[in-house]
């Protein structure tokens, strides 16, 4: 009798307690939030490596990676799914991680090389001007020189008549 | 040909010279217009051409159309494609005033995107858990791509064009670096379905 009743009081706890999740709906909304913030400033520092003229198409991948995480933990968390809601934007923010900090690098890399690139540009434009003005100077004595002798050769001659 | 005309033209030679040597240096300063900045959002038949789209739609049937984004911003950018589902009654998207569909989204895609890079994917859909009851037709949830989502949407008999209307439409949102969130980008495709009682 005891032992039925035992098994009445089990039963009915387990129809009327709800199914309790190990992940609750705040820490799934909170790691979803966590998550998106993550994607958006490595987004953002990417963008800014890239404008700077680096080459960003390993990081572009992780983030087209963590882009469909967040994704996936979106609609897990709009289907109740907070488990695997919370798993996918820890998968988000994992994927991201050391993103913005390669991206800096990679910017700074940039940066760098194009200052080169504009010092090499400076120096041959400058060297190539003066260059010009040497030439420029030279060829225009010659050119002178030249027409001027042109000129005279054209000159008509008088020529005398014997008689 | 005079010598002034020599000399012009020599002067002239010099000065065209002078500007070819200088141009790598001062195309490295000068940052020129970027012309037209603009981002497309196109969707297609699954012929991957604009015709045979999905209309009268079977409960639980598969459809596929193609869902392509191309970015002309000049720039890299981060884009969200929410994927919405209206009955008749339900606001589209304000492309005059550039206001999104105050509706939630059900599913979304998250896409990276340099200057004038497209991206482009099939997108498959069915509708789930459909019951009709009179002149009211009930979607309970759909299939995109595998993942099954809850709708719940409500369809009233359409006299005039006979049939139970829904529109699936997709959203096009941009990621703003400055203000850390999305902006809408007043760009939006559509798709009328006719949920059809079964075969």
């Amino acid at each position: 009798m005891r032992s039925a009743a035992f098994l009445v009081m089990f039963l009915l706890f387990v129809q009327f307690v709800p199914f309790a999740s190990a992940v609750t709906v705040g820490e799934a909304d909170d790691a979803v939030a966590h998550a998106e913030s993550d994607l958006g400033s490595a987004f953002a520092a990417v963008a800014e490596a890239e404008a700077a003229g680096a080459d960003v198409s390993v990081l572009l991948a992780k983030l087209d990676v963590a882009g469909g995480f967040l994704s996936d933990a979106y609609v897990a968390l709009k289907a109740g799914d907070y488990e695997n809601a919370f798993s996918f934007a820890v998968a988000c923010s994992d994927a991201v991680d050391g993103v913005a900090a390669d991206a800096a690098l990679l910017k700074l890399d940039a940066e760098e090389a194009r200052a080169g690139s504009f010092v090499w540009a400076v120096v041959g434009s400058s060297v190539g001007l003066v260059l010009l003005v040497a030439f420029g100077l030279l060829g225009w004595r010659l050119l002178r020189k030249w027409y001027f002798k042109r000129v005279l050769d054209m000159r008509p001659e008088v020529g005398g008549v014997a008689d | 040909m005079n010598f002034g005309d020599v000399k012009l033209l020599y002067l002239a030679s010099c000065l065209v010279l002078g500007v070819i040597i200088l141009l790598p240096t001062v195309m490295q300063v000068i940052s020129f217009p970027k012309g037209e900045v603009f981002s497309e959002l196109w969707l297609l038949g699954p012929g991957r051409m604009a015709e045979g789209y999905p209309f009268n739609v079977f409960a639980g049937l598969p459809y596929k159309v193609y869902l392509g984004v191309g970015n002309h911003l000049g720039e890299l950018a981060y884009y969200r494609v929410c994927v919405k589902l209206r009955n008749q009654s339900e606001p589209l998207p304000n492309s005059t005033a550039g206001v999104p569909s105050p509706l939630e989204p059900f599913y979304e895609y998250r896409l990276f995107l340099v200057d004038n890079a497209t991206w482009e994917r099939e997108v498959s859909f069915s509708f789930e858990r459909v019951a009709f009851d009179g002149n009211v037709c009930r979607v309970g949830g759909l299939v995109i791509d595998g993942h099954f989502v809850a709708v719940d949407k409500v369809a009233v008999w359409d006299a005039e064009r006979s049939g139970f209307f829904v529109q699936l439409f997709f959203e096009l949102w941009l990621y703003d670096a400055d203000s850390s969130e999305f902006v809408f980008h007043n760009r939006s495709v559509n798709l009328w379905l006719n949920v059809t009682r079964g075969l």
